[in-house]
């Protein structure tokens, strides 16, 4: 590797020999748990209760723990990063002085859930608003105030869109909640509190106007593959 | 009480109405205040106590006192209207209505329930079961009306329909006639609204003579008579018309819709993302418009959907229920 992924500042120097203090057997857990959460954005981990428990089984100081959590993170993103094979992470992680049995388990719990927590990222979207869900409707109007006798279908979309900004709110609010959304860790179970419903009536030809549209942009991406 | 004064007979030649039973037949209380003498024998009429054709009893009393008859449309004088002198053709047409369907006597069935109809053989008039109080006010005040001020009314009626604002030309009619507000309200309001019901119906089930016979039974002169078909029927329909679609009730629909494909090469958590991923503009009617991201696996989920719409409403316009004729 040219340049070192995981660079040798005093903080890391810090956390290499707390980490290196801390038990084996639990190691593992921690860091499927943290690779679990790692997409997830403004966030932390563990909640208030969890966080003494860790600190009571990791015999750890509070700011401590939270340096050593912070290192396996920022050492999880680079994984991610870079797009590291589980042997060069075991590799650069054997250069910052790390024990061998702590670089074995990061290698494993990588190998095991890298390529996932990989694709989690590549969803990520920077745009305030994504589309969900998609609902539909189809109608047959008979009449209204202004015409009688109608027999005219139409049909109605409902397009569920998350918002960025509540999302982050939701999540600081949801600490307790998160196993809830493990659930192949989808965006989606995190933000079906704060869908906007957008609902779009069509009928027979704009819908038809609206799919030849829809062709046009698969089109397009099939050129790209 | 003579019907000679009733002119719109429906069936024609039934010259002689039924008033014998125009109290039970009345489906409202309305038209009590006319009582009928009775006694006026009718072939076609059953005396009463005779067996009524629907089965049920005949009233003990023939007159007064409601009697929720079988639902046929019939019209009957509106509320506002209590006319004494006039024994009201809306309670002999509903009288006759009811007692020829109720004639036990082997008459021509089919004949009977032809009778207990308006004319054109449609149940009612256009405007419905119970003509609306204020058509009824102005066929009556229509009348009295000039042609040249009935003109203008049903111009300012026609611009009100097409959604123009016709403040204006209200404030110079009740200038320049002598009718007073009041007799102005109920003329242009009664219009407004048979010109509304009328342009609701759709040209392929709604003939013009039928119009014609509605209005001749509302007893609106002939010359206006011609002069709302051609409102209705003329060259100036698809005006009116085009006003009712713009002012349809629909949820907003997409006004315009612009996308683009981008691929993402590196962001901020990879180094080398290649990630495509689609963006879309929806402009609604309504005025908001939505900027959104699409997941490739969303989008084809939408695209699988909205083909699916597409089907079924195919599917929906080829079934026989579309071809039901009204």
């Amino acid at each position: 590797m040219a340049a070192p992924v995981v660079p040798e500042s005093d903080s890391i120097r810090r956390a290499v020999s707390l980490l290196n203090a801390v038990d084996s057997g639990r190691f593992p857990r921690l860091l499927s748990r943290l690779l679990q959460k790692l997409h997830l954005k403004g966030e932390s981990s563990f909640s208030e209760e969890e966080e003494e428990k860790l600190q009571i089984a990791f015999s750890l100081e509070k700011q401590d723990l939270h340096l050593v959590l912070e290192t396996i993170s920022f050492i999880l993103e680079q994984a991610v990063y870079h797009n590291l094979k589980p042997a060069s992470l075991q590799q650069q992680l054997q250069s910052i002085h790390l024990d061998q049995d702590k670089t074995e388990a990061f290698a494993s719990a990588w190998a095991a859930a890298g390529q996932e927590t990989i694709e989690k990222f590549r969803q990520r979207v920077l745009t305030p608003q994504k589309l969900e869900t998609i609902g539909w409707q189809l109608n047959l109007q008979m009449a209204e105030s202004m015409q009688a006798k109608l027999k005219s279908p139409q049909a109605v979309l409902e397009l569920g869109m998350s918002n960025e900004d509540s999302k982050s709110s939701a999540n600081a609010r949801r600490r307790g909640r998160r196993r809830a959304e493990e659930l192949g860790g989808r965006l989606a179970g995190e933000t079906e509190a704060n869908l906007k419903k957008v609902f779009v009536e069509f009928n027979h030809q704009e819908l038809f106007e609206f799919y030849n549209k829809l062709e046009a942009i698969q089109a397009q991406l099939d050129s790209l593959t | 009480m003579a019907a000679g004064t009733d002119p719109a007979q429906p069936g024609g030649g039934r010259g002689r109405a039924p008033h014998a039973h125009s109290g039970r037949a009345a489906m409202s209380s309305r038209s009590q205040g006319a009582p009928q003498p009775g006694g006026r024998r009718d072939p076609l009429f059953p005396v009463p106590g005779q067996p009524r054709r629907d089965g049920t009893a005949p009233p003990a009393a023939a007159e007064g006192g409601e009697r929720p008859t079988r639902a046929r449309p019939q019209h009957t004088a509106p509320p506002s209207a209590p006319r004494a002198g006039r024994c009201v053709s809306r309670a002999g047409r509903a009288a006759m209505a009811a007692a020829v369907s109720a004639a036990a006597l082997g008459k021509a069935a089919g004949v009977a329930y032809g009778y207990g109809e308006s004319g054109g053989g449609r149940g009612g008039s256009f405007l419905g079961p119970r003509v609306p109080a204020e058509v009824e006010a102005m066929a009556r005040g229509v009348q009295d009306v000039g042609k040249d001020t009935f003109r203008r009314l049903l111009k300012v009626a026609v611009n009100a329909l097409e959604g123009k604002d016709c403040k204006e030309s209200v404030k110079l009619i009740a200038e320049s006639t002598n009718l007073s507000e009041e007799q102005l309200a109920f003329l242009i309001s009664g219009m407004y609204t048979l010109l509304r019901e009328a342009l609701r119906l759709p040209l392929s089930t709604f003939k013009q003579e039928v119009f014609k016979e509605d209005l001749k039974e509302l007893r609106i002169p002939e010359d206006f008579i011609v002069d709302f078909s051609s409102v209705v029927f003329g060259n100036r329909r698809p005006a009116s018309e085009g006003t009712a679609l713009v002012q349809r009730s629909r949820l907003p629909s997409v006004q315009d819709f612009k996308w683009r494909v981008d691929v993402a090469i590196s962001t901020s958590s990879l180094a080398r993302a290649l990630q495509p991923s689609i963006l879309m503009m929806m402009k609604l009617s309504d005025g908001t418009a939505h900027r959104f991201e699409v997941p490739v696996a969303k989008f084809q989920e939408l695209r699988y959907n909205v083909a699916l719409i597409l089907k079924e409403m195919n599917d929906l316009e080829k079934r026989s229920i579309l071809k039901i004729q009204d």
